[in-house]
């Protein structure tokens, strides 16, 4: 039900040596100066790993959500830049697909190809100060005038902020309608529309993936530029967060894939009052655990990829699946903190990289408090908070 | 179509009404009044999706098309006739 077809498999070789080749030789580094290397996100793109499921004749390599999935997995396996990795699957996830989905032909010709062959960084901004789980609680707005929109507001939070060539992000064409039906979502060009970055936040995980604040200070952003009808950006919104949350979560499946093998060869490699770690019992159950864990939460995602597929809606499926994974990342980076002790403690190292960016992994797309409403909901308690 | 009223309001009352003594009317509100926020209309739109077969366009999710029982009913018979 779940294999790898030829296609899929020669794509998760091609991943594999990429990153061993390209992304690996200067990952410590790129973490420890918190840098975003321009030239390797472009080699990204022409390797195809920035539009993997925009269709080909916008430059992508048409891979369904399933697909996708399995490719990213794959990065997250091979790639020891998590921050790279969450970059490009926020471009991917948030900004080219729903730009695919919603975009005009126009739309499409004018900003996918610079998106798949890795000429253009995306952005993805509808955070705000005030509005962060609650993100249809924004204040920023956008009032027509004539053949153009004056944005003003401030967005945080914005990945790849600063380095984004295209953000996509969302404002009030209708604050007494708010989510429903008053909000809109816009394209922003770099160069061409007048909009300001904040300096780039220093964070504790993901570190060569920019952030920033977007300033808009009567902004003038074209019709043309607007995503989708006026007051659509709700539902574009929500769909993207419905690819984000399946798909983004495949880079943590293929990180922890990478963790437990070095798990064994240290275990396996190491002694402790003159016996084998990998004969304690206390070391290999929870590792046992934590493996059966990791399954279920990669069947949760590839099914819910395969339910997006069929066009069904999915966002419950997304939500158990952002939430499986999240957290079986986190307990996983804390569990193996244990096993290699003082030595992950030490920067750098591969384990205290992934725990720092799998604390953030529960944060974002949702935090588990409101995942876990939404499948409370689900279960039948009306009056679970969102 | 007043099965279609019956059908939608049954959904509403038991999905989203936590005081089961409470008794809607068609005409209440129920974005503006918070009975349905934006998570619950995700599941309002599935529902009308798929028990009258039709679609929702992004920007169709919209106060005015979903803010009573009546306006909800209103919309579903534009969309099947369409």
């Amino acid at each position: 039900m779940f294999e790898r077809n030829a296609s899929q498999q020669a794509w998760r070789e091609r991943i594999l040596d990429f990153a061993a080749s390209h992304i690996n030789p200067l990952a410590m580094e790129r973490e420890q100066t918190a840098t975003f290397d321009r030239q390797l996100w472009l080699a990204c793109g022409q390797l195809g790993l920035t539009g993997l499921s925009i269709p080909p004749e916008w430059g992508g390599q048409g891979m369904d959500a399933y697909t996708t999935v399995l490719a990213l997995e794959a990065l997250g396996f091979a790639s020891e830049d998590p921050g790279l990795n969450f970059g490009i699957a926020a471009h991917l996830l948030a900004v080219a697909v729903p730009m695919w989905k919603y975009g005009t032909e126009e739309q499409h010709q004018r900003f996918l190809p610079g998106l798949c062959n890795g000429q253009a960084v995306g952005g993805n901004a509808i955070t705000e100060e005030t509005a962060g789980s609650d993100v249809f609680a924004m204040q920023t707005t956008a009032t027509p005038q004539g053949d153009h929109y004056h944005l003003n507001g401030t967005k945080t939070y914005c990945s790849n902020g600063g380095e984004a060539d295209l953000v996509l992000t969302y404002a009030l064409t209708n604050p007494a309608k708010g989510f429903f039906g008053g909000i809109s979502a816009f394209v922003l060009e770099k160069d061409q529309q007048h909009y300001g970055w904040s300096a780039s936040r220093e964070k504790l995980g993901l570190r060569t993936c920019p952030l920033a604040a977007l300033l808009l200070k009567d902004s003038a952003v074209p019709v043309a530029n607007r995503l989708g009808q006026e007051g659509a950006g709700g539902q574009i919104f929500n769909a993207s967060m419905t690819w984000e949350r399946i798909c983004l979560g495949a880079i943590h499946l293929g990180a922890m894939d990478r963790l437990l093998k070095l798990a064994a060869q240290f275990a396996n490699h190491r002694f402790s009052g003159g016996q084998n770690l990998s004969a304690r019992q206390a070391v290999t159950h929870p590792l046992a655990d934590l493996k059966v864990r990791l399954e279920g939460a990669r069947l949760l995602t590839y099914q819910a990829a395969q339910q997006l597929d069929a066009g069904q809606r999915t966002g419950l499926a997304a939500s158990m699946a952002k939430l499986a994974v999240s957290e079986c990342y986190k307990h996983f980076c804390l569990q193996l903190m244990q096993l290699f002790a003082g030595e992950a403690y030490q920067t750098p190292h591969p384990v205290e990289i992934q725990l720092r960016a799998a604390l953030g992994a529960t944060l974002y797309s949702g935090t588990s408090e409101i995942h876990r409403n939404l499948v409370a909901r689900e279960i039948g308690f009306k009056s679970a908070l969102t | 179509m007043e099965d279609v009223k019956t059908t939608i309001k049954a959904f509403i009352q038991e999905t989203f009404v936590a005081d089961d003594q409470e008794q809607l009317s068609n005409d209440a509100p129920l974005l503006s009044s918070g009975i349905i926020d934006s998570i619950s209309a995700l599941e309002l739109v599935e529902f009308l999706e798929k028990t009258f077969h039709f679609e929702f366009q992004p920007h169709e999710v919209d106060q005015e098309n979903l803010d009573t029982i009546t306006r909800i009913e209103a919309f579903v018979k534009t969309k099947k006739v369409a």
